[in-house]
Formats: structure tokens, C-alpha cells, sequence
């Protein structure tokens, strides 16, 4: 099984246990970290008892991945690298939009901001570097490329990613749970607005 | 009620921060000396996560609507309520219309400013702290500011007490942080190691300028990576206190802000020096220095038995 895959199920696998002394789980790329309390256990007894557990894995019900449509304008003001993007690939604008709108793409991991998604895999043919001092600020929903991934700002924020483009989808809102549009597993797929 | 006059260079509202959605990459953004939050709220009646200012810099001004019990713990300060002195780590009796002034800080670099009484402030996803960069949480998502006005609830007025000497931490120069062996510990060469905790005798990092909520980047003699080993990781959970290198080989303290990191981990502060990092200013030496998981566990064990021990 891919390693993406597997970090998917061990952190659903962890949620259905609903252990009171896990406090906070973060999958990632190729690892899921849990943060538990020292005061309900100890790290020998929560990895025997997870040891214990994982026959359960087989079990449980994985929740199918949600798909998300995400529209986004593509170049000028919002995407103000696309020229970047076009000179380093030696693709025309409209090359660029129509290879990064026809992959559906799935969320590796959520973070680095809250609700950020880490979107792989890029089509090859849109590697660009990362910027090598990054930006102060990039607005919300900016959408940017780097190396085979690809991404959205969910905040304002410092961005090292070539920014092609931004969308007006709310993607976290701290006002209601689910806090996050996406979780770990879901698939995006991009529109040109 | 209380109105902001001087914010000092930055105050704001901080708590025991955020638990359980680190997996969607919502940081903890808790006070970052959580020793110092406890103590304080203890002096105050509160429940030991209970939000507070958390300020740095001189100047720090408020004035009181009501009375109410306030203290002040974290840094050593040189503070004063209508010109009257007062001491650090106590509570003291605050009457309507008077003003609270922080002149000086005399040890440390962070401090705590707390109120006997609930502020009404919205809980964002479950805390009152303050998420500065993106917006949310605390008082409007920002840092205080002149003019700004908190109100509370359920004030009441509690005896003054003082934390006795021995309780509190010492925050002075040079700072020894104990740190246990991090995941890329292997990335770096034998003799950046030993140059990293200090065994030639000499201080082997300062902290630079480059200091936020975020993280501590430090000064010093960069660490090698060793030739066989990559200069960066693919990204992985990040906890408060790892200490990450990235390529230019200077070390970068990360704080309660980020859930994910790409840099390689030689080590991790030991939880027990968590607090100290609250008070690492620019041009202050750190050392480091290795101890093993176990030690690490019996000494945030005993620091946790200390904090206990102060309430009874």
C-alpha cells in the first residue's frame, strides 16, 4: 500500500479508538504524530496498547474522500506569477491552466496554515521551483505550484509557492466545525473560473 | 473593565491555547511561558489555562474600570499602580481608575499580566489565544493596542498572595536548555555536534533578532550536514520546541505556532525549559545540553509536582 495511504487509515484508525489520552494526532506525508497525555499514560503503554488495536484496522469504516470542486481565476492580478510559470515551463498560459485543471488531485496532508491542503501529484510538466525568499504576503486563496505540488492559502499569509491563481472559496472557517473544508485523503479538482 | 494605554512593543490575549485540530494545522498559539500562566492564575483564583496578557517591552500601561485583583508573573519587572511600587509574582488590589505601569524588566523578557475575573471575550475552536497571523482568537485576532477595552465577569476580589522565591524560575543569561535527540539527529557531522552542546567549553549560539511567536532563529557557528545527508525533510508533524536547520545550518527554536516542518531535527528542547524560551531575548547566549527521554520525563514530571505544590 502507498505510504499515503497508510498514514490515512492509521489516523482514521486512531480517530475511531476515540482514546481520551491522545490529545492530538497530525498525519503527514509519511508519518502520523500523536500527542498524548503523560498523566493518563506513558509512551511504552500507549504504543502496546496501539500494537494491541491495530487487528482492528481491517474493521473500521474509513470515511470515503470528499470531492472538491475549487474555481479559480487563473493569471493577472490573482495568479502574478503565471508569467513566471510560463517562461521556466515554456508553456503558454492557457497550456498551464488546462494541464492544472485536468488532474484530480488529493490532499497529502493539511497544514503549515490552519486548512492549507498539500495537493499532489502535479503533472511534471509544471515543476517550477519554490520562490528562494518568500514572499511577505499573498492574499487568501491564492493558488501556487511548487516543485510537484500544489496548494491554496487559506489565510493571508508569507508564501514561497509561484502563485497562479486564487480562488474565492471559503476553505476554513473557525466559526464552525468541520473547522476545514479538507481533510487528509480528499480529492480537488480545480475549474477555471 | 480595563483600558489598554501603553501596550508595551507587544501585548496580547493569550490561555492554555488550542488542543485536538492540529491534524487540520491549527497551531496551539498558547502562552508561551505556561509556568508563569499557571502561577499567575493560581495567585488569582482562575482555573491554571485562564487567559491573560501576554505583553514584552516597556511602558505597558493599563487603567482599571472596576476593582479587581491583577498580579504579574513571567519576567521580573519594575512595575507600578498610581506611582505605588509593586512586586512581581504577587497580587495586588486594583481600585476603578487606576493605572498600572510596567517601567522596566529587570530579569526575563515575557511577562503575564492576569485579572480575577472572566474576560468577555469570544472562545475561537475552543481557546482565548490569540492566532496573530491568522487573525483569530484573543481580542479581535490582533495584539493590543492603545484605546483597547476588555471587559470581565464574575470578578471577585481574592487575598493577596505572593509566589515564594523559590517557586520562581530564573530566566537570566546564559540560558541551558536541555534537549533530547531529535529524528534527523544523524543528518550532522560529529563535529557540529559537539560544537552544538557547547563541549569545547564555549557558548555556542546567541539569539539573533530574527524572534517571534513563531519561532527563535539563533546565531552562531552553523551546523554541517553530513555529506550523505539531504538538507531538508519531506514535511513531517512539527512539536512546540523542535529545534529545526535549516540549510544554512542556524538553528530555528520553533514556538507554539506551527504543526508541520520541513527542516531537519537534530534536537528537541526537553519540555521542562519550555518556559524558558519565553524569556530568550536578542543577544542572549544558549547552550544546550543532551539528556535522554527518561530524564526528560522526571524532570517535567518534577517541574509539574513543583507548579502543584504551590497551590497547597
Amino acid at each position: 500500500m502507498e505510504i499515503h495511504e497508510r498514514v490515512r487509515r492509521y489516523y482514521f484508525f486512531l480517530k475511531s479508538l476515540q482514546l481520551e489520552e491522545i490529545t492530538d494526532i497530525i498525519p503527514s506525508f509519511r508519518s502520523c504524530l500523536i500527542l498524548f497525555d503523560r498523566k493518563k499514560t506513558s509512551y511504552e503503554a500507549l504504543t502496546a496498547s496501539l500494537r494491541d488495536k491495530e487487528f482492528l484496522m481491517t474493521h473500521i469504516n474509513i470515511p470515503e474522500p470528499k470531492t472538491h470542486h475549487v474555481p479559480v481565476e487563473y493569471g493577472g492580478e490573482s495568479g502574478f506569477d503565471i508569467d513566471f510559470v510560463a517562461s521556466h515551463t515554456g508553456l503558454s498560459e492557457d497550456e498551464i491552466i488546462e494541464i492544472h485543471t485536468s488532474v484530480t488531485y488529493k490532499v497529502f496532508v493539511v497544514g503549515f496554515l490552519p486548512g492549507f491542503p498539500y495537493l499532489g501529484i502535479l503533472d511534471q510538466r509544471l515543476y517550477v521551483p519554490r520562490l528562494e525568499t518568500p514572499r511577505l504576503r499573498v492574499p487568501e486563496g491564492s493558488v501556487g505550484l511548487a516543485q510537484l505540488q500544489t496548494g491554496i492559502y487559506s489565510f493571508e499569509s508569507p508564501a514561497g509557492w509561484r502563485i497562479i491563481g486564487r480562488t474565492n472559496k471559503k476553505l476554513f472557517d473557525y466559526n464552525k466545525e468541520p473547522y476545514s473544508i479538507f481533510q487528509i485523503g480528499d480529492k480537488v479538482r480545480f475549474i477555471r473560473a | 473593565m480595563i483600558e489598554m494605554i501603553h501596550p508595551g512593543i507587544m501585548s496580547l490575549v493569550v490561555d492554555g491555547g488550542r488542543r485536538g485540530y492540529r491534524e487540520v494545522g491549527i497551531p496551539t498559539s498558547s502562552a508561551l511561558d505556561l509556568y508563569a500562566l499557571s502561577s499567575l492564575n493560581h495567585l488569582l483564583g482562575n482555573e491554571g489555562n485562564a487567559p491573560a496578557i501576554e505583553v514584552f517591552g516597556e511602558k505597558f500601561s493599563l487603567r482599571f474600570g472596576r476593582d479587581v485583583c491583577c498580579a504579574i508573573t513571567g519576567a521580573k519587572v519594575r512595575a507600578s499602580l498610581e506611582g505605588r511600587p509593586l512586586h512581581s509574582w504577587m497580587s495586588f488590589e486594583a481600585k476603578a481608575g487606576e493605572t498600572l505601569t510596567v517601567d522596566e524588566t529587570r530579569e526575563g523578557f515575557r511577562y503575564y499580566v492576569g485579572f480575577s475575573g472572566t474576560p468577555v471575550l469570544e472562545k475561537i475552536i475552543g481557546s482565548y489565544a490569540t492566532n496573530l497571523e491568522c487573525r483569530f482568537g484573543g481580542y479581535r485576532g490582533r495584539a493590543l493596542q492603545k484605546g483597547d477595552r476588555i471587559d470581565f465577569e464574575d470578578i471577585r476580589m481574592v487575598d493577596v498572595q505572593r509566589i515564594p522565591e523559590e517557586f520562581i524560575p530564573r530566566m537570566m543569561q546564559p540560558h541551558t536548555l536541555r534537549v533530547v535527540e531529535g529524528p534527523e539527529s544523524n543528518y550532522f557531522t560529529d563535529e557540529s555536534w559537539e560544537e552544538f552542546l557547547g563541549s569545547k567549553g564555549k557558548t555556542a549560539f546567541t539569539v539573533s533578532t530574527k524572534l517571534n511567536r513563531t519561532g527563535i532563529r539563533l546565531n552562531g557557528k552553523p551546523l554541517a550536514f553530513r555529506t550523505d545527508a539531504e538538507e531538508s525533510i519531506i514535511s513531517d508533524g512539527l512539536l512546540p520546541g523542535s529545534i529545526q536547520v535549516p540549510g544554512d545550518g542556524l538553528p530555528i527554536i520553533q514556538l507554539h505556532e506551527r504543526t508541520l516542518g520541513g527542516y531537519a531535527r537534530p534536537a528537541l528542547i526537553a519540555k521542562v525549559d519550555h518556559d524558558l524560551l519565553a524569556h530568550l531575548k536578542p543577544g542572549d547566549s544558549v547552550m544546550f545540553e543532551m539528556i535522554g527521554m527518561e530524564e526528560a520525563e522526571l524532570l517535567f514530571d518534577m517541574k509539574t509536582e513543583i507548579a502543584t505544590s504551590i497551590k497547597n
